[in-house]
C-alpha cells in the first residue's frame, strides 16, 4: 500500500467491514425480493408500514450508519470541544486537501452508490417516479456537512451537536420547500450542487484548524460570577468533600446548559418583534423558548457523564476522579446538585430574557389577554395552577434530560455507550411511522385506548422492578445505606403522591380512572435510571 | 515501615487473553518490574481501580473496592498519566483538594508550592509537564498521607523535576517515616530510596528480598534486574 488515499480506504473498510458487509447483504435481500419474488410488469402495491419496514427504516439507519462511519463518529466525542477528526491522522505526512479530501470522496461515493442500488433493487411502489440524481446529491450534501462539522473545534462543550442539528435541519428544511413548491430535478440538483464544495472548504478550515491545535475555549466567559457567587462564596475554602465536588461538576458541565441556550434565546425571542402583528405566532415562539432547555439538555446530557478527554480509556473515569475519597454515590450526587443547578441557571435566563423580550417587543399585551379569557374560562387557582405546572414540568424535563442518561455514559463501557446511541436512533427512526400508523388507523386508536390500562400496568411494572433490583444491588455492595435507601423512595413516594393528587385535582373526568392518573404519576416521577447511576459508576470505577 | 500497608494475596487479573497478574502474592511496597509486568495494574488493584478477579488486596487492612473512602483518604497518589484537570488554577486545586483530607496541612502545602516555584494564578493547562508533575505531587504529598503511590511519576521529566519528586519520597520515608510505593523506569532512583524489593515478570513474582541482600548477590539493582528479567526487558522498577 504505498498510497495515502489507499490506506485510507483501507482504514475505513478494515474496520467497519462487517457493518459494510451487513449493508452488502441488506441490498442483496431487496435484490431478491425484487427480482424473484415479484413478478417482471408486476404492479407493487406495499402499504406504509410495509414501505418503512422494507425501504425506508432500513435505508435511513444505513445512511446514519455511513455518516458515523465517514466522519470518523464511532472514534470521538460527539459532545467534547476539541475536533472528531482523529488526532493521530494530523502527523501523517499528508496535506489538509488529502485529509479531508479522502475521506469526503469515499463517503460521497458509498451514499451514492447506497441511493443507486436502493433506487435500483428496493421495491418501490407503483406509480411513483423516483429521482436518480437529487436524493444522491442530499445524501452526499449531508454527509459532507456531518463531515465539515464534527471535524470543527468549538469553544463549549455540546455545541457541536446543536450547530449540526442546526445546520442540517435548515438544510432539510431547504429541501423539503423546494420539494413542497414542486421543483423540478435540475433545481433541486442546482440547490445541492454547491453544497458539496462548499462543505469542503468548511472541512478544510475545521481540520486545518484541529491540525495546528487552535481550539477556542469559551467556557471561561461564565466562570467567575458563577463560580464565586453560586458554589464557593469568594475564596473561602469549601465546607465538605461534597461541595467541593459539586464545585467541580459545575465548572466542568454545570455553564454548557445556560452558555447555549443563552445563545440560542435571542436569535429565538427576536421573532416576537417580526409577530407584533400576528398574535397567533407569539405563542408558538414562546413555546419554541420554552422547549428550548431541554432540548438542549438533551445535547448537553453526553457531557455529564463524558471522561477527561487525555485520559487514555476514553470512556474510563480519569484515575483523578477516581482516586477521590468519596463514595461512587457521593460523586453521583455532585452530578446530580450540578445538574440541577445548571438547570436553574438556564430557566433564570429564559425567563428572564422571555420578560424583557415580551416587554421590549410590545407583545406583553397579546400574553396578558390570553391570560385573561384563561382566568375567566376555567377560574384564577386553576389557570395559575396550569402555569406553574407547564413550567414546574419544563423545568423538570430540562434537570431530568440531563441526568437520565447518566447510567449509560457512566458505565465506561463503549458497547454499551454505542449500542444505547444505535437503539435509540432505530426507536426514533421507527417513531415516525408507528406515529403515522395510529393516526391513519382507528381502530388501532381504539385499541390502544382500550389497552392504555393494560399498557400502563406494563410499564409500571417493568420500573418497580428494575427499581427493587436496583435497590437490592445497591444495599448489597453498600453503594448506599440503609437510611439512604429509606429517605430516597420516602421522598420518591411523597413526589409520586404530590403529582397525583395534582393530576385528580386538575383532570376530574370520568374518561379517565384514578388508579391510571397514579400510574401515570408513577412513570413520570424519575426512580430507576438515575438509581442505576451509583451502581454504573461503580462497574467503571472499580473494574 | 509497616510491612503490613499493602497486602496481596493470590491475585490473578487478565485482560481478555492477556494475563497481568498470575497469582501475585506480595507485601508491598518494595517493587521492580519491566515494561508490561504488571506495575501499574498492582498499582490499580491497591488504588481499588480495579477488581480483585481472584485472590485479595487489602490496604490498611482494607477491601480499597468495598471501602474506597476509608482507603482513599489516606492515600497520596500522583498518576503516570498526570491527568489533573487543565482548566483548574493551582490555587483551585488546592482548595479542592482540600476538601477530601481532614489531615490537610495548609503550612506544608504553601511550602510545597514555593518549593516547587508554582503560581497561585496558573492555569493547569499553561503549566509545563514538570510544573504539572510538581501541582500533582504537592496535593499528594500537603496532607501527609500514610501511603504515598506515585506511577512512574518521572517519565518524561527533566532532571531537576526528578531531584524534586525523589526529595520529596526520599522526604517522607527519612523524616516522616511513612511508606511509598514508587514506580520508575530510572533503577539508580529506586536504590536511593528502597529497602526492600520485589520484581514481578509476565504478572510473576519472580524475587523479593531486602535491596542490601540483593545488592550483595548482584552488586546492583541493574544487574539483578537484568539476571532475573532479561537483558531484552526495558527496566522498570518500583520501590
Amino acid at each position: 500500500m504505498r498510497s495515502p488515499a489507499l490506506a485510507i480506504g483501507w482504514e475505513f473498510r478494515r474496520r467497519h467491514r462487517w457493518g459494510l458487509m451487513a449493508v452488502a447483504g441488506y441490498l442483496f435481500v431487496v435484490a431478491m425480493i425484487r427480482f424473484l419474488i415479484l413478478e417482471p410488469g408486476e404492479p407493487v402495491l406495499v402499504d406504509s408500514v410495509r414501505f418503512a419496514a422494507l425501504v425506508s427504516v432500513p435505508l435511513t439507519t444505513t445512511f446514519v450508519y455511513l455518516l458515523a462511519v465517514f466522519s470518523f463518529g464511532f472514534a470521538g466525542d460527539l459532545a467534547a470541544r476539541h475536533s472528531m477528526y482523529p488526532a493521530r491522522m494530523f502527523t501523517l505526512p499528508v496535506t489538509n486537501a488529502a485529509l479531508v479530501g479522502w475521506p469526503m470522496l469515499y463517503g460521497t461515493a458509498a451514499v451514492t452508490i447506497l441511493w443507486l442500488a436502493a433506487r435500483l433493487f428496493a421495491v418501490w411502489p407503483s406509480g411513483i417516479e423516483i429521482p436518480v440524481i437529487w436524493p444522491a446529491l442530499l445524501a452526499a450534501a449531508l454527509l459532507a456537512w456531518t463531515q465539515a462539522l464534527t471535524w470543527m473545534p468549538y469553544g463549549l462543550p455540546g455545541m457541536r451537536l446543536i450547530v449540526a442539528v442546526l445546520c442540517l435541519a435548515a438544510l432539510d428544511t431547504v429541501v423539503l420547500l423546494a420539494l413542497h413548491f414542486k421543483a423540478g430535478e435540475p433545481r433541486m440538483v442546482a440547490i445541492l450542487a454547491p453544497q458539496v464544495p462548499l462543505a469542503y472548504l468548511v472541512a478544510r478550515f475545521a481540520v486545518a484548524r484541529a491540525r495546528r491545535g487552535e481550539v477556542p475555549d469559551w467556557r471561561g466567559m461564565f466562570a467567575r460570577p458563577a463560580n464565586t457567587a453560586v458554589l464557593t462564596r469568594g475564596r473561602d475554602y469549601f465546607p465538605s468533600p461534597a461541595r467541593a465536588q459539586a464545585w467541580f461538576e459545575w465548572r466542568r458541565h454545570g455553564r454548557s446548559l445556560p452558555a447555549l441556550v443563552g445563545l440560542l434565546l435571542p436569535f429565538e425571542l427576536a421573532l416576537l418583534w417580526l409577530a407584533k402583528d400576528a398574535p397567533a405566532f407569539v405563542f408558538e415562539i414562546l413555546f419554541l423558548a420554552l422547549i428550548t432547555p431541554p432540548f438542549m439538555a438533551a445535547c448537553t446530557a453526553w457531557t455529564v457523564s463524558e471522561p477527561t478527554p487525555q485520559v487514555r480509556d476514553s470512556y474510563g473515569v480519569p484515575p483523578f476522579i477516581a482516586t477521590r475519597p468519596l463514595t461512587s454515590a457521593e460523586l453521583i450526587a455532585a452530578k446530580l446538585k450540578m445538574a440541577m443547578w445548571s438547570t436553574l441557571a438556564a430557566w433564570l435566563l429564559v425567563l428572564v430574557a422571555m420578560t424583557l423580550a415580551l416587554e421590549w417587543s410590545g407583545t406583553w399585551s397579546v400574553v396578558t389577554e390570553r391570560a385573561r379569557r384563561t382566568n375567566d374560562a376555567i377560574g384564577t387557582p386553576r389557570a395559575a395552577t396550569v402555569v406553574l405546572l407547564i413550567l414546574a414540568g419544563f423545568i423538570v424535563a430540562t434537570w431530568k434530560q440531563l441526568v437520565q442518561s447518566l447510567h449509560i455514559g457512566l458505565t465506561g463501557r463503549e458497547w454499551i455507550v454505542k449500542g444505547s446511541v444505535l437503539i435509540t436512533l432505530t426507536l426514533l427512526i421507527l417513531l415516525g411511522p408507528i406515529v403515522e400508523w395510529i393516526i391513519d388507523s382507528p381502530s388501532v386508536q381504539r385499541a390502544l385506548w382500550n389497552a392504555l390500562p393494560l399498557i400502563l400496568g406494563i410499564l409500571v411494572g417493568i420500573k418497580m422492578s428494575a427499581a427493587a433490583w436496583i435497590a437490592t444491588r445497591l444495599d448489597r455492595s453498600r453503594l448506599l445505606g440503609d437510611r439512604a435507601l429509606v429517605a430516597g423512595a420516602a421522598c420518591w413516594v411523597l413526589a409520586v403522591l404530590a403529582l397525583y393528587g395534582v393530576l385528580v385535582w386538575f383532570f376530574s373526568t370520568p374518561f379517565v380512572a384514578h388508579y391510571q392518573l397514579a400510574l401515570i404519576a408513577i412513570l413520570a416521577v424519575p426512580l430507576a435510571r438515575i438509581s442505576a447511576a451509583p451502581l454504573a459508576l461503580a462497574w467503571n470505577r472499580h473494574r | 515501615m509497616s510491612e503490613s500497608v499493602i497486602s496481596v494475596s493470590e491475585l490473578t487479573r487478565r485482560f481478555g487473553a492477556a494475563t497481568a497478574l498470575d497469582s501475585v502474592s506480595v507485601s508491598l511496597p518494595r517493587l521492580v518490574g519491566a515494561n508490561g509486568a504488571g506495575k501499574t495494574t498492582l498499582i490499580r488493584h491497591v488504588l481499588g481501580l480495579l477488581r480483585a478477579e481472584s485472590g485479595s488486596v487489602r490496604v490498611f487492612g482494607l477491601d480499597p473496592v468495598a471501602d474506597p473512602v476509608a482507603v482513599l483518604s489516606r492515600i497520596g497518589y500522583l498518576s503516570e498519566e498526570n491527568d489533573l484537570p487543565g482548566w483548574m488554577r493551582v490555587d483551585e486545586l488546592m482548595r479542592y483538594s482540600r476538601a477530601f483530607y481532614p489531615a490537610w496541612d495548609d503550612a506544608y502545602a504553601e511550602e510545597l508550592r514555593r518549593t516547587f516555584a508554582l503560581d497561585r494564578a496558573a492555569t493547569i493547562k499553561n503549566l509545563s509537564k514538570g510544573q504539572r508533575a510538581r501541582a500533582g505531587l504537592l496535593i499528594a504529598l500537603a496532607y501527609r498521607p500514610e501511603l504515598l503511590v506515585l506511577d512512574e511519576p518521572s517519565s518524561g521529566l527533566d532532571p531537576i523535576v526528578r531531584r524534586d519528586i525523589l526529595g520529596a519520597v526520599i522526604r517522607t520515608i527519612a523524616d516522616e517515616g511513612r511508606t511509598v510505593l514508587f514506580s520508575s523506569h530510572l533503577l539508580n532512583e529506586v536504590e536511593e530510596v528502597a529497602d526492600h524489593v520485589t520484581m514481578i515478570d509476565h504478572g510473576r513474582v519472580v524475587l523479593s528480598a531486602p535491596l542490601d541482600a540483593i545488592k550483595e548477590s548482584h552488586r546492583s539493582l541493574n544487574e539483578a534486574f537484568i539476571a532475573h528479567v532479561g537483558s531484552a526487558a526495558t527496566p522498570a522498577a518500583e520501590a
